[in-house]
């Protein structure tokens, strides 16, 4: 400590008394600490929904369609108006039309070791909304196979029950992916058959799906009628617990895959306990700057007459400034440093925790937790400068 | 350099023989280097004289310049600057931190800014003003004499252009004034500095340049 501090001890001396003290330091860790993990919290949370990591992801994709009830029976098309409207909801990034095969069709083993065979139909959706990235998402009429995209649970219901119930060998991905089989397309024109291939496994969308261009030539050649009908569409959508959304489901007679949205009630939940800590933090946070504010003011107030006399006998603003916020910023500093170093273990030990239920979260803290950190430490910093500031020099007096 | 235009305090406004002082609503010019004596009797403002010249004033109409600024106008900062460099002071009422000891008295004053002397000082300047024996003393224990010659030690402890005294020797016997006066006068050769001293009555404890009536 500098000449000058040790004697400017001798005459500035605490006056708040140390109890007082201790309460309010611990006030302001608790303030700091609620504050740092709302924050925190608030990015945790954003990221499950964001991320590529997290299983909760395919939920970014949800696929509408009217209820099914006595009243809608026959009548699930959705009307250009209910499409437009669900184009027009803040929720929605983009909607894509999921467009039924018109015509019948089949597919056929073409291995006498392998046989099968099943009538089947298919769906398309424009290119953006299929979580593959699979390049040759095309076809023509002299394209060697139709590329066919089928949902992840039906190699599911073959592996883990028909597989077993038929006495037939289990198939992985890569196998089914190099098996050419028979797609017969028939209606009105007759019939035509084609080589089919497996091109990948979507978690996002519960049918076959055929490039576009195919669907196209099929409705054109094979359908009964011309008649174009939309009873699914597909949303993509930053937040499916949007509780908006929901609600707007709801009040539409809409449905989508429940599992996605359930999370809305928990987010709504999640989204008040934070907000009401970030709150309390906040009010805490207030009260104890407040508090600290007091304490500067006391003591100056009590050194009035040493104070007056130090700026007569030519102490510098700046000096007893500093001398002033020395003695209590430290401890600030301290304090922000151990909310912080809480928050980053708590983080940690969150982290962790959440990985063995194969939730993924950041192990540290976000960079907004620390700039709030920073933050906390201007705004004290502020605070003790402007009230050292307004109890030395009240009117500007020398 | 001090500049003084048609200064008046606001207490002495409607004094009657006010024009006959050589200082109040004159325009004067205290050049560097200067040793001036102001003498008066009381209650004229010698002590609101220094005090204005030393930016603790501010209740007066006209202006004081220093060094060609206006005193009234001067940051809070900039007169830290001038009192820590430029201007030192002895105060008629001495001002001492009654806490503090005599020594801890000066050495704030010369750790204050850049110190001009080295901390050795204090106790060199104190056994030629005899009072090295209370320099760990808490100043409330000391006479008046001893504090005024603490505030005198105080004042040259510290660099400065000009030293404003008031009423320095007010406590002091005759011997212990000549010892004062002898270490006035080299520390402000030795810092080619000028002094404004404020008395009752007349004296020659210095050379002076100017001798000025209020």
């Amino acid at each position: 400590m500098s000449e000058l501090n040790k004697l400017l001890n001798k005459l500035i001396r605490d006056n708040a008394g140390k109890a007082k003290l201790f309460t309010a330091i611990v006030g302001l860790t608790i303030a700091i600490l609620l504050l740092l993990i709302s924050v925190q919290l608030q990015l945790n949370f954003n990221e499950l929904l964001n991320s590529k990591n997290n299983k909760d992801s395919i939920a970014n994709f949800l696929i509408i369609n009217k209820e099914i009830t006595d009243a809608s029976l026959g009548n699930t098309e959705l009307d250009d108006s209910i499409i437009n409207k669900i184009k027009g909801q803040s929720f929605t990034e983009s909607v894509g039309l999921l467009s039924p095969s018109r015509f019948k069709a089949s597919i056929e083993s073409n291995s006498s070791q392998f046989p099968f065979y099943t009538d089947i139909s298919f769906e398309t959706v424009p290119a953006e909304f299929i979580d593959l990235q699979e390049t040759n998402w095309t076809w023509n009429e002299q394209s060697p196979y139709v590329p066919i995209i089928i949902p992840t649970l039906f190699l599911d219901f073959y592996n883990f029950q028909f597989s077993l119930s038929q006495n037939l060998p289990q198939i992985t991905p890569a196998i089914v992916k190099m098996v050419l089989f028979k797609v017969t397309v028939y209606g009105k024109n007759g019939s035509r058959s084609f080589n089919g291939k497996i091109v990948g496994f979507s978690d996002r969308i519960s049918s076959m799906i055929v490039p576009p261009e195919f669907m196209n030539w099929g409705n054109n050649v094979f359908a009964a009628d011309t008649k174009n009908q939309v009873s699914r569409v597909i949303i993509k959508t930053k937040d499916p617990s949007n509780p908006n959304l929901t609600k707007f489901l709801k009040q539409n007679q809409l449905t989508t895959d429940t599992d996605k949205t359930r999370f809305s009630k928990y987010r709504k939940v999640v989204d008040t306990v934070v907000r009401l800590i970030g709150f309390a933090g906040f009010i805490l946070f207030i009260f104890s700057i407040l508090i600290f504010t007091l304490f500067i003011q006391i003591t100056i107030a009590n050194c009035k007459e040493e104070i007056n006399l130090l700026i007569v006998l030519g102490i510098a603003p700046n000096q007893l400034r500093k001398f002033l916020m020395g003695r209590l910023f430290p401890i600030y500093c301290w304090l922000v440093l151990v909310a912080t170093i809480i928050v980053i273990i708590l983080q940690y030990l969150l982290h962790i925790h959440l990985a063995k239920q194969l939730v993924i979260i950041s192990p540290f803290i976000g960079s907004i937790t620390l700039g709030t950190a920073l933050m906390v430490i201007l705004v004290i910093w502020w605070a003790n400068k402007s009230t050292i500031q307004k109890a030395v020099y009240p009117k500007n007096t020398n | 350099m001090f500049e003084l235009k048609n200064v008046i305090p606001f207490p002495l406004m409607e004094k009657k023989g006010i024009e006959k002082s050589n200082i109040w609503n004159k325009h004067l010019l205290f050049e560097n280097c200067e040793s001036i004596k102001i003498t008066a009797p009381s209650g004229t403002g010698k002590t609101t004289l220094i005090h204005q010249l030393y930016g603790l004033r501010k209740d007066f109409d006209g202006s004081i310049f220093f060094d060609g600024i206006e005193i009234k106008q001067l940051s809070s900062h900039q007169i830290a600057v001038q009192r820590q460099n430029l201007v030192s002071i002895i105060f008629q009422d001495l001002r001492l931190f009654n806490q503090l000891t005599a020594r801890e008295n000066i050495e704030l004053k010369r750790v204050l800014q850049t110190p001009y002397y080295d901390s050795s000082k204090i106790e060199e300047m104190a056994q030629l003003l005899m009072i090295d024996h209370i320099l760990d003393q808490p100043a409330s224990s000391c006479s008046y004499g001893e504090q005024q010659r603490i505030c005198i030690i105080r004042a040259l402890i510290q660099p400065f252009k000009w030293l404003l005294m008031d009423e320095p020797f007010s406590h002091l016997d005759n011997k212990n004034k000549q010892l004062a006066i002898e270490l006035i006068t080299n520390e402000c050769k030795k810092r080619n500095a000028g002094f404004i001293l404020t008395d009752l009555d007349d004296d020659h404890n210095f050379t002076y340049s100017r001798i000025l009536y209020l």
